[in-house]
């Protein structure tokens, strides 16, 4: 039975009369990829800081490694590597003198796998903060984030700033590390992201919890997309659709939808019609993360 | 204490104190030079224009007597508003930045992410604070040595009297620190921390400077930290004012620690 690093119970915290979440019940395993999904405001950020003893929760806990967030918060933070979601650092110090702060803070020597981290993401270490482009000082951040390999990553929007290669080049440090056991937090409100690296996620909206299960539970139940293009128009228009498809467009030749039903389903029912070709896509996690973020919808 | 954390707050703090030490150097060094030299020459007409006169009393906080001395014009030289300026910047820049200036530029995520306690954070900002303090009075002083060269050996107050303002000067800024420590933990924006406690030592200096010649400030003058520092006194008779010492290190350590207190407590966001 795996352990869990990070355990929310009914956590709440509030801005004044604003709620930032509301009795969030969370819980991520030991050496998981975990997705934190929400749009913009929803929450995300929020949890973030209460989990970093940044701010106090109104109700509930919230631990890490076992121990209360708020009260053991510098403890705590010694197993932890956090990259911001708005990444700022220290505008007159290189990227060296940074890793060298860290490294005295954490009482460790982290200039041998700074410069591996470095190298890895080809990120030129002298150079002052102020005068380093976007993409760079978000490297940096993520360097400053994994450099002390830390039990636990939490990651706000990591992949902002980065270039498809870079994204690549972290992603598959991301995995590496989870596979020694390493637990990953990855916020993003980007579903793509979320959807190559995580093993389960957990969608937040308007502070509260709507989904957490497994990647591929969650692809069990989203739709697949289908395109069907008839023999001839006249067809197309005097099929009646059957229940199990959802047609979203009618157009000339061909139906575009979602399949509501099964693949088999479909694919015997095309069988006796007078279909030229039939295309059935991946589930379509898209839409329903859009639900998610749109409607109220339930725990699981 | 947290080695990291130093070196953390004096990367950040170099550039400033560096400019606002050679500044102090600089402004020490041309007013312990130009007014006992130059001024003392025009001391009786000074004298007789009695606004002038009044203006000098207030600027020091004291009676200047009848007669302008070189030591009265080396105790204007650490009282000018140039070197106040100078030393409240400091004070002010420095120690608004934690936590206001930290969360203004968005710095403190990264900050209280490192696995440390807010009170070390606020620690070792303190130490560097009165570290690089030091090392601006001491280029004041430096200046100041250099400035008085020119007087005859026997116009020259001793170093030991020197001390004694530059100890007091040290108070007084530590006062102010303290002051800006605790604005900076009750505040997200730097710029209102900077503008909330430059208004609270205006008001300070004008109090002052009116208990010279208007009754209704006399009364209320022990509000002003600088009733707490008055270097023509010490000029002339080279007393430490224990008393004056006590009142400003005591207002330092208050807001200072009311100051730690707050920001361990609260809540800290960027958004």
């Amino acid at each position: 039975m795996s352990v869990s690093v990070i355990v929310t119970e009914q956590l709440t915290h509030r801005y004044g009369v604003r709620t930032g979440i509301e009795r969030l019940d969370l819980q991520v395993a030991e050496g998981s990829l975990f997705g934190f999904l929400g749009p913009n405001g929803a929450g995300k950020t929020t949890t973030i800081r209460v989990l970093l003893g940044f701010l106090r929760p109104n109700g509930g806990r919230a631990s890490l490694f076992g121990r209360d967030c708020w009260r053991a918060g510098a403890r705590i933070r010694q197993d932890v590597g956090y990259l911001p979601g708005d990444l700022r650092l220290y505008p007159s110090a290189t990227g060296r003198e940074l890793v060298r702060i860290f490294g005295l803070v954490r009482h460790r020597d982290l200039a041998a796998p700074g410069r591996d981290l470095a190298d890895r993401f080809a990120l030129d270490m002298s150079v002052p903060v102020r005068k380093m482009s976007r993409g760079m000082r978000q490297k940096l951040g993520l360097i400053l984030a994994m450099a002390h390999e830390p039990r636990l990553l939490v990651l706000d929007e990591p992949t902002a700033s980065l270039d498809p290669l870079m994204q690549d080049e972290l992603i598959q440090y991301l995995r590496g590390n989870a596979a020694q056991g390493h637990t990953i937090f990855f916020s993003s409100h980007t579903l793509s992201e979320v959807e190559r690296l995580c093993d389960r996620v957990a969608i937040v909206r308007e502070g509260r919890l709507v989904a957490n299960e497994p990647l591929e539970s969650l692809r069990a139940r989203a739709r697949r997309r289908f395109t069907i293009r008839w023999t001839s128009e006249q067809v197309s228009r005097d099929v009646v659709p059957p229940g199990f498809l959802r047609l979203d467009e009618r157009r000339e030749h061909t139906w575009h939808g979602s399949l509501k039903g099964e693949v088999p389903e479909l694919v015997r029912w095309a069988a006796t019609q007078p279909i030229e070709d039939l295309a059935i896509g991946h589930p379509d996690l898209e839409s329903l993360f859009r639900e998610y973020y749109t409607r109220e919808a339930s725990v699981t | 204490m947290n080695r990291g954390l130093l070196l953390k707050s004096l990367i950040d703090a170099r550039a400033v104190t560096v400019l606002l030490a050679t500044a102090m150097l600089l402004a020490e060094g041309v007013l312990s030079y130009v007014l006992p030299t130059v001024m003392t020459d025009f001391s009786s007409q000074i004298l007789q224009v009695p606004f002038i006169r009044t203006m000098i009393s207030a600027l020091l906080g004291a009676d200047i007597g009848d007669s302008l001395v070189p030591a009265t014009f080396i105790a204007i030289a650490w009282v000018h508003p140039v070197v106040l300026a100078i030393v409240w910047t400091h004070a002010i820049v420095f120690c608004t930045r934690v936590p206001a200036g930290e969360i203004d530029r968005g710095t403190i995520d990264l900050l209280l992410s490192l696995p440390v306690s807010r009170w070390q954070v606020y620690v070792a900002e303190t130490v560097v604070f009165l570290g690089t303090g030091l090392a601006v009075l001491a280029m004041g002083m430096l200046g100041h040595r250099l400035g008085i060269l020119s007087l005859a050996p026997r116009d020259r107050p001793g170093l030991g009297r020197m001390l004694v303002i530059v100890a007091n000067l040290y108070c007084l800024y530590m006062a102010v620190g303290g002051l800006a420590f605790l604005v900076s933990a009750i505040s997200d924006r730097r710029g209102r921390a900077i503008a909330a406690v430059f208004g609270i030592l205006l008001a300070s200096f004008l109090l002052n400077f009116l208990a010279q010649f208007w009754p209704p400030a006399q009364a209320v003058r022990f509000l002003s930290l600088l009733n707490y520092y008055q270097p023509l006194p010490l000029v002339r008779t080279g007393d430490l004012p224990v008393w004056d010492i006590f009142i400003l290190t005591g207002f330092a350590a208050v807001t200072w620690t009311a100051g730690g207190v707050w920001f361990a407590r609260r809540d800290v966001c960027t958004v």
